[in-house]
């Protein structure tokens, strides 16, 4: 199906909005109406519809669009677990909460938390792939099973953290205390990064599978990977030694 | 039917279902994808001995690898669906995991059945191994003293054909040997297709069982046999005093046709008197490729 769904912010927000209540993966099937009809919950005012805040058109398809500033909006993707969403602006906290499948791409910055988990769940994001054009807000990944996170700009403190597997790609600089409190999975430092002191160094090496995940990002998401970053040297960091130390912090060596 | 003055028999190459996989094998540069795939293949002409037949099928560029790596695409074929995860697990674990910088991908990842390779080979990585999901495909990652060997996790299967043939009956050794390079030179990196024989050759095509030794599958094929002409009902015309015979395996019935059709045309040259092909009267293989149907339409073989 090659239809595509649209969701045009109708106004600036000016109260933040908790949208993790919207069936984000069922609304690539549904018409205007069963769209327009579901429930989001506003800072301030209460219980509204998706349709007060967004103008909708609905051709059935695999890609769902929301075009505006999205900042103010939390939760967007919650659950998501096939299909394409596109974010044609920035994203509020929590995006891609519990995701499953799918994939988001977010054309501006992300907010905290991105394909995070909420405070004490055991796990975030499940599978699936984000991809934050822009920079992204505290915690990305925290809690990641499973899945890929690609943020092209800067990634703030504590990305990774509580992982448990999964990978997450920073083009730019990597906040304090990545991978912190890691069981398994990958950070891949493109920028500068200080590894935690809980991780320590094991090799610098050519890590096999990042030709594949990084030729992956630039086929499919058009990711700024440049030869140097598939061919180069990697400073292996193995972490967090604090927990079962089976993760890691790939740092690239320009 | 001749082409440029070479006799084409109106017989059929008989050849038989097996199953196939594609394995890609990436490295750091041509000469150690060389080196891996070289070795996966060794000693897998003929299911008769080598229990499964393998060939490099192509070279690949790096843009047409998953990690943009220089590589090439091995089929490896087997008689049974059992015996080919064996066969791979062994010949992938032995090979290509033990050579420097190499990678190992699914070249059929379209194919419905899937056998679990790396998930087997994993286990030599001792609990340290790890995985990674890339585009709906798993990896394992195997720690090794050089740094890491990245396998897929399954590998696709399905339906091949083997036993494609044809003999080339020439007036000399010299100009078998000739026509025989000039076939497989046309045949290299045809899609589909691999030659499992040294050099895409065979010097000694044979027939089923034995004059003499009970319970042996292949004896030398006397009737294509030169020095045998005097003793033996000989199929050789007189002024034949060499054969050789090039073997085919592929995916598909077109593919071995195609390569079949470049091959015979390739070969038909100076000194070369025919072209026939081996078969046990339509009886054994259910693919029979004629060829002058090959040669001289685009009619597909049965």
């Amino acid at each position: 199906m090659s239809g595509e769904t649209t969701l045009t912010l109708r106004r600036p927000l000016t109260q933040r909005v908790d949208a993790s209540t919207v069936a984000w993966d069922a609304l690539r099937g549904l018409d205007v109406a069963a769209i327009e009809a579901q429930e989001v919950w506003v800072e301030g005012s209460g219980r509204a519809r998706l349709g007060d805040l967004f103008e909708v058109t609905a051709v059935p398809g695999e890609r769902v669009r929301l075009v505006g500033d999205l900042a103010r909006i939390d939760g967007i993707g919650a659950g998501l677990a096939g299909g394409m969403l596109v974010l044609e602006g920035d994203a509020g906290s929590y995006v891609g909460l519990g995701m499953r499948g799918g994939s988001i791409e977010i054309k501006g910055r992300a907010g905290p938390q991105a394909g995070g988990a909420l405070p004490g769940a055991k796990r975030g994001m499940t599978g699936g792939e984000i991809v934050v054009r822009g920079s992204a807000g505290p915690g990305a990944g925290t809690g990641l099973r499973r899945g890929l996170i690609a943020v092209q700009g800067d990634a703030a403190e504590g990305a990774g953290r509580a992982m448990l597997a999964g990978t997450i790609v920073v083009f730019g600089a990597v906040g304090a205390e990545p991978g912190l409190w890691s069981k398994r999975g990958s950070v891949v430092a493109l920028g500068a990064v200080t590894p935690p002191t809980t991780y320590r160094y094991a090799c610098t090496y050519r890590p096999s599978y990042l030709p594949v995940t990084l030729g992956y990002l630039k086929r499919r998401y058009g990711c700024p990977v440049t030869p140097d970053h598939l061919s180069g040297l990697y400073r292996r960091y193995s972490g967090d030694l604090a927990e079962l130390g089976a993760g890691e912090i790939l740092v690239w060596i320009p | 039917m001749d082409i440029r003055g070479v006799a084409i028999e109106d017989t059929f190459a008989e050849a038989f279902t097996m199953r196939v996989a594609r394995v890609v094998i990436t490295a750091r540069s041509p000469r150690w994808v060389r080196e891996a795939a070289l070795k996966m293949t060794g000693f897998a002409t003929s299911v008769i001995g080598c229990k499964c037949e393998a060939g490099i099928e192509c070279e690949l560029a790096p843009d047409e690898t998953p990690d943009g790596r220089p590589g090439v695409s091995v089929l490896l074929l087997t008689m049974s669906k059992d015996d080919l995860p064996v066969r791979l697990i062994e010949r992938i674990g032995q090979t290509v995991l033990t050579c420097p910088t190499t990678a190992c991908f699914d070249g059929l990842p379209e194919a419905p059945d899937r056998i679990g390779v790396g998930s087997a080979l994993r286990l030599f990585g001792d609990g340290f191994q790890g995985s990674k999901m890339v585009g709906g495909r798993r990896f394992w990652r195997i720690p090794v003293m050089e740094g890491e060997f990245l396998v897929e996790e399954k590998f696709g299967l399905q339906k091949g054909i083997g036993g494609g043939n044809f003999l080339i009956l020439a007036t000399s050794a010299d100009a078998a040997l000739a026509a025989a390079e000039a076939a497989v030179d046309a045949m290299a990196g045809l899609p589909g297709v691999i030659l499992p024989f040294p050099g895409g050759v065979v010097r000694s095509g044979s027939k089923v069982g034995s004059r003499r030794t009970k319970g042996m599958i292949a004896s030398t094929n006397d009737a294509y046999c030169p020095t045998l002409r005097a003793v033996t009902a000989t199929a050789l015309p007189d002024s034949v005093n060499s054969v050789l015979e090039i073997v085919l395996d592929g995916v598909d019935v077109p593919a071995i046709s195609r390569a079949m059709r470049a091959g015979i045309d390739a070969a038909c040259r100076d000194g070369v008197v025919g072209i026939t092909a081996g078969n046990y009267g339509g009886k054994l293989g259910p693919h029979h490729f004629h060829l002058r149907q090959i040669m001289g339409a685009d009619g597909p073989a049965r």
